[in-house]
């Protein structure tokens, strides 16, 4: 318990030292949220736009999509507030030898790389996010009962670890490859095809994008269980079940990882 | 015999790691600007099986798969950002070196992104080009472009691509006046793409936008080159088109010009 406190204090120390920093440019910081933001509303306008042009898309209406787009960007931002340092990992820290300082100290090594950054842009996500999913409340196109206001915050917690986890896997196999930097960019960047409904990909892309780097899960299936009335919670209870499994997979790497780092004489 | 191989070997070994890893990035950097490529090949799928009509803005969906392959094509040789160089030339001070310089600053960051785009036009571009160029026919049963497509499609994107850079130059000089340049920089590259018609193509605008966008750069950017590509210029719409990108790249020359003279004062003035 002693240093499950500790290791409270010692973030609540980061996180001041991390607002401070915000404060001292807000401008700066308010003008990149902005242009993150843009970035994001791009596809909300493609969906509008192309909904001139159509009924529906296989079933789903403007509003169905923007709200799985919405609740896509939540557990995304979370994670990406939180564990940002990992790309550092990724591509820097390893084959710059940086690493050993974490070595060094006598603290979880994985806490200290993500405890080393916070990321603002992620803000951007988070706040458009909550937007969408807002705007979808008034829509009345969620279903709002006890169980499933509770499995939203499940879900995006859950979300927000299978990024992570997926993060840190390959990041960490960069203690074998040096830099495995674009690995990590390219399985990052697939949670992109989990924005929309993956009934629209070929089944390979499918299987791919559900069972083996799962952002549907994250992302789509959720959101489909949050909206239609006859689908069960299992969803929910599956993705919790990814998260833990991939979480445990991609710890026991990077705990590899280190050691393997270690006795290389760094 | 067997010592010296061990000593010696991890040498080689290392550096053929260091060239697969940089070539790897490369070429994994290129799969996945692809991967939006094909999120848009899948959604418009999905979108012409959802509608009624078989043309969209347009667009026929084998043409719209088409339009999605190419305007990643031409995106990857007209984009050459170079704002980053000047912008960073800016803060870091540098800038007034190149004025001490015989040489045109601005011309020689064009022939540096020249030389960048034909680079990324031959690796992997040009493959991608002739390869959808094989799907379209073989597989969508579209007609081949003929040469004169081929030459008017590459006129027009050197056109883009000078249109891009010397806006690309104006952008970057707004480094100067402000010091917010790298959220900037994000709005403006979300907004390029979208503006474009790299998301989506101009034609699905409402009808107001699409005349205010007449007046503006963006659609000679990406959106006239692939739609000649595409065949969809014509006769008088052509020459009409391509007489407009000539007139927004003198424009943005001259208005690059004028900004430039405003900067080396201010710069002269502050003793830099």
């Amino acid at each position: 318990m002693n240093t499950v406190k500790r290791y409270l204090r010692l973030y609540r120390v980061l996180v001041a030292q991390f607002l401070k920093t915000i404060m001292q440019s807000r401008v700066d910081f308010l003008i990149g949220l902005l242009g993150f933001f843009f970035t994001q509303v791009m596809g909300i306008a493609f969906l509008y736009l192309v909904f001139q042009q159509i009924p529906d898309l296989q079933g789903w209406t403007l509003d169905q999509l923007i709200f799985i787009y919405g609740f896509a960007q939540i557990p995304r931002g979370i994670d990406h507030l939180f564990t940002d340092n990992i790309w550092l990992v990724a591509y820097r820290l390893v084959i710059n030898g940086d690493f050993d300082r974490y070595m060094l100290r006598p603290m979880n090594i994985f806490f200290q790389v993500i405890a080393e950054k916070l990321q603002p842009d992620a803000l951007g996500e988070l706040l458009i996010g909550t937007i969408l999913v807002v705007r979808s409340l008034t829509k009345g196109i969620v279903i709002v009962d006890g169980l499933h206001v509770a499995l939203f915050f499940v879900s995006i917690f859950a979300g927000a670890l299978i990024y992570t986890s997926i993060k840190l896997f390959f990041a960490s196999l960069a203690f074998w490859l040096k830099v495995s930097g674009p690995f990590l960019q390219i399985a990052y960047d697939m949670a992109n095809f989990a924005k929309y409904p993956t009934e629209i990909y070929s089944k390979g892309v499918r299987f791919l994008i559900t069972w083996v780097i799962p952002f549907a899960f994250v992302a789509y299936l959720p959101a489909s269980f949050f909206m239609k009335a006859d689908t069960s919670a299992g969803v929910v209870v599956i993705e919790c079940g990814i998260a833990f499994v991939f979480w445990w997979i991609a710890y026991a790497l990077f705990h590899r990882g280190t050691q393997v780092y270690e006795s290389a004489g760094n | 015999m067997r010592k010296g191989l061990r000593i010696y070997l991890p040498f080689a070994a290392n550096e053929l790691k260091r060239q697969l890893a940089y070539k790897g990035a490369f070429y994994l950097f290129i799969l996945v600007h692809l991967f939006g490529s094909f999120i848009s090949y899948y959604l418009w799928i999905a979108i012409y099986g959802s509608s009624e009509k078989e043309v969209i803005g347009g667009l026929t969906q084998s043409e719209m798969v088409v339009y999605v392959f190419m305007v990643y094509v031409t995106a990857s040789i007209v984009t050459a950002s170079i704002s980053t160089i000047v912008s960073d030339d800016v803060v870091k001070g540098t800038v007034a070196m190149n004025l001490i310089k015989p040489i045109d600053y601005r011309l020689s960051l064009i022939a540096m992104a020249s030389g960048n785009m034909v680079y990324r036009f031959l690796v992997p571009s040009v493959l991608i080009w002739i390869g959808l160029e094989i799907y379209k026919i073989k597989v969508l049963g579209l007609a081949p472009v003929s040469i004169a497509g081929i030459f008017l499609y590459l006129v027009s994107c050197v056109m883009s691509f000078l249109i891009y850079v010397l806006f690309d130059f104006c952008f970057g000089m707004l480094a100067f006046f402000t010091t917010y340049i790298f959220g900037m920089r994000m709005a403006k590259e979300a907004l390029l793409g979208f503006l474009t018609g790299q998301l989506i193509p101009i034609s699905f605008f409402p009808a107001a936008m699409q005349r205010v966008f007449d007046f503006l750069p963006f659609s000679s950017i990406v959106y006239t080159p692939v739609m000649i590509y595409l065949g969809k210029y014509t006769g008088e719409t052509l020459v009409f088109m391509m007489l407009r990108q000539a007139a927004w790249v003198v424009f943005l020359y001259v208005a690059g010009s004028l900004i430039w003279r405003q900067v080396t004062k201010r710069l002269v003035v502050l003793g830099g």
